[in-house]
């Protein structure tokens, strides 16, 4: 009685051990993707962003879901390191959304390990062309095969703070002009604004960004990257960058030891810096960070190496690809052409994701304030404007990082110009030979 | 209720000849008694008990570390399959990584500075609260609360906002006619602030201590002090070697804890480990290099760095214990 008791109880344990052991393992059935709602065909659509986009995305699939009643759309969203961890992890399982909200600088890295669907078939038919223009088609192509198509564009341009400036009175810097001109520029609001007692600075080193270096390797016709993913400069070009900031970095620019006080934020994010260059969509995001004080910003060309160049371009804020193993490709293709051509699209988001790159989404934006700011610099900068750089190489941001962090050891004098290019081709080798 | 064999079932006695012959232990009997049928029954039931830990401790524990070890020797994206490499990885490491170094530098700092100064603080008041009476039970767990907190990431950023330009540490120092400006941002004193939160949450090793001070017997200070011995005399000849049985225990796990510190420093430095790599802790740039940069291999390869130094250091203490841990009545 007492052994065929614990025997029952034995089973009972092993049983349950057993179940929990494959709950453990993840044996549970995966999601079946179809057939709910009606639909014949169910997609999984993946984005990162906020609350904000995510209302925006439900309109927009909705609209979508009405056109094609026989689509069903699956919409998750993360925040955008979220976002990406949990793609490299599908990526290796092999278990990828069917459409995705994607980013530039991963473009190579999962085209070139066939995780992204070629579009050729689709281009022309399912997924329209005619409201793209050549250069924003050319964005999602690697290695001659079209992998993405891009939503929307940005271009390099430099933000000013016509309240602070006006606090210290100093006239706005006049967009273009030399690296010089930027300088003084620097230079007089730093001053101005000693003497009035104030804490603020005309802008922060400019040679911590690698986008700086770029547009001036471009402007002599060099590349951060030649089309091979070879480094398109040397050592002494990058020396003779960083030696650039060399009399800035001596309390002319906002000092790196206040900088690392209000990182992640910018300098002028917080009010520190009348001035600083970056993309031209990071507009709505300095006015958060600013706050109600403030409620415009100026937005001129960066400075120019060399008069007539072509130094400047634009950038693809965002892609939409497919899943190389979707079942459905066909109907993904419908999905992707009406998140980038609809003007429905264009109406839900306004320029949340950009300036919309395609015309007919274009139609259907309301441009105001700010959006319309910048879709009148990037028309005043078509001169400057060139052909984009090849997709960012498999670990470009990597190397974006490390170009800023030993940007940063430079302003905190704990690095000299010479090892910090050392350390960066070492670093530089190191991600083209993994 | 002991299991004979002849409680309920007496054995045929013809099954023995129709198998084989039983296998004998030495010196054993003839197998399988009932006897040993309910041991192995009672064995099943507890593995059964036990089956859902060692899942978890095949599956997540033992498996992903010898997966570690394999990878520390490859290089491995996540994307494509792991690349054999040989030991090119710790090559880099100790010949071509100048992060790499800084990194080492300044985790031993932390570690060789902030942990004795930690301890000390601990023992120190744990010694001031040695004694009973009404409000001591108050003081205990008020002294003991930032430790509960300290490891959070609220803690971190309040830790972050006090130590900036114009926080509270650089008014008050100000006030004084220190001007230093920010710790935050500051090259020098960052790591400074970084061992003062570690010696602030000194509350785990200072409820050992206070513990190991009450296990102190009175009669070997009343005989010091009978013996002319001062309060210096008494701590150093009675309260250390009696306590030293709990330095050592204290000072094993918090060299350990130290050489991991992760969370407060990747907080502080919005995991970017700055000011000029000064927070750039081992265990920040291993999670960077695995996780920004998709060096699994080498970020491996460092992980396993650090379980052999850590288990270094450990034996290391434990074979200078033998000098200066007294355990009572051994000797």
């Amino acid at each position: 009685m007492f052994n065929r008791h614990k025997t029952r109880t034995a089973l009972t344990v092993a049983a349950i051990a057993v179940t929990g052991a494959l709950a453990l393992s993840g044996c549970s059935a995966g999601g079946d993707s179809s057939g709910e709602e009606g639909g014949a065909v169910t997609l999984d659509f993946a984005f990162w962003g906020n609350d904000v986009r995510a209302a925006m995305y439900d309109e927009a699939i909705a609209a979508f879901e009405e056109e094609f009643p026989d689509i069903t759309v699956n919409v998750s969203f993360l925040g955008f390191p979220e976002f990406w961890e949990k793609r490299q992890i599908e990526a290796t399982s092999g278990g990828l959304p069917d459409v995705l909200q994607f980013d530039y600088s991963y473009l190579r890295q999962y085209s070139e390990n066939n995780l992204l669907l070629d579009l050729k078939p689709y281009l022309g038919k399912e997924i329209k062309t005619d409201a793209l223009s050549d250069q924003i088609l050319g964005i999602g192509v690697v290695n001659d095969t079209t992998y993405g198509i891009a939503t929307s564009t940005n271009a390099w341009g430099m933000f000013q703070n016509p309240k602070l400036l006006e606090q210290v009175g100093v006239e706005a810097y006049p967009g273009g002009g030399s690296w010089d001109d930027y300088k003084k520029y620097i230079g007089e609001v730093t001053t101005a604004a000693q003497g009035a007692g104030v804490e603020l600075w005309g802008g922060n080193d400019y040679t911590g960004r690698i986008q700086n270096f770029e547009i001036q390797l471009r402007a002599e016709g060099d590349s951060l990257f030649t089309d091979d993913g070879e480094p398109g400069f040397d050592k002494e070009q990058l020396k003779e960058f960083w030696a650039q900031g060399d009399d800035i970095r001596q309390g002319v620019a906002i000092p790196q030891q206040r900088l690392e006080e209000v990182y992640p934020v910018s300098g002028f994010d917080a009010a520190l810096t009348t001035s600083e260059l970056t993309w031209d969509n990071f507009g709505a995001g300095y006015l958060g960070n600013l706050g109600e004080a403030y409620t415009e910003l100026g937005l001129v060309a960066p400075p120019v190496t060399k008069e007539g160049a072509k130094d400047l371009y634009l950038k693809p804020s965002m892609l939409h690809t497919i899943s190389a193993n979707t079942e459905h490709p066909k109907e993904s293709a419908e999905l992707l052409n009406f998140l980038v051509n609809s003007p429905e699209v264009g109406a839900a988001f306004g320029t949340n994701r950009g300036l919309p790159a395609s015309t007919t989404q274009l139609d259907g934006v309301e441009l105001g304030g700010l959006d319309e700011q910048i879709r009148d610099y990037e028309e005043s900068i078509s001169d400057r404007l060139g052909d984009a750089p090849p997709a960012p190489i498999v670990g470009y941001g990597t190397i974006e990082e490390k170009f800023r962090l030993l940007g940063t050891d430079l302003g905190l004098g704990v690095l000299t110009v010479d090892e910090a290019v050392e350390q960066f081709f070492s670093e530089l080798d190191v991600i083209l030979n993994s | 209720m002991t299991n004979t064999p002849v409680s309920s079932k007496p054995a045929p006695v013809t099954v023995p000849s129709a198998r084989p012959a039983p296998v004998r232990r030495a010196g054993g009997r003839a197998a399988p008694s009932q006897k040993q049928r309910s041991t192995r029954r009672e064995n099943l039931a507890g593995y059964g008990f036990l089956l859902p830990w060692l899942v978890g401790f095949f599956g997540l524990t033992v498996g992903p570390m010898l997966i570690s070890l394999y990878l520390a020797f490859t290089s491995y994206n996540l994307f494509t399959d792991p690349e054999w490499i040989g030991f090119d990885n710790f090559t880099r490491m100790f010949t071509d990584d100048p992060i790499y170094m800084k990194s080492v530098g300044i985790t031993l700092i932390y570690v060789l500075v902030g942990t004795p100064i930690k301890l000390a603080a601990a023992l120190g008041i744990a010694m001031l609260l040695n004694y009973r009476d009404a409000g001591s039970g108050f003081f205990r767990s008020s002294f003991y609360a930032p430790s509960l907190i300290g490891a959070s990431v609220s803690v971190a950023i309040v830790w972050r906002a006090m130590f900036a330009a114009n926080g509270p540490v650089d008014g008050g120092l100000s006030f004084l006619g220190i001007q230093i400006g920010g710790w935050v941002g500051n090259v020098d004193l960052v790591v400074p602030m970084m061992i003062i939160l570690a010696v602030w949450q000194f509350g785990a090793p200072m409820v050992i201590f206070l513990a190991g001070l009450k296990q102190v017997p009175q009669e070997l200070y009343e005989a010091a002090e009978m013996d002319g011995a001062g309060p210096f005399r008494r701590f150093r000849n009675v309260t250390l070697p009696m306590l030293s049985p709990v330095i050592f225990f204290n000072l094993l796990l918090e060299t350990i804890n130290a050489f991991q510190i992760f969370s407060s420093a990747f907080i502080i430095s919005n995991g970017s480990g700055g000011p000029g790599g000064m927070t750039n802790f081992y265990t920040v740039y291993l999670y960077k290099r695995a996780f920004a940069d998709l060096q699994m291999g080498y970020a491996s390869a460092m992980a396993w760095v650090l379980v052999i130094v850590v288990a270094i250091a450990a034996l290391v203490l434990f074979r200078t214990s033998k000098r200066w841990v007294h355990y009572g009545g051994d000797s």
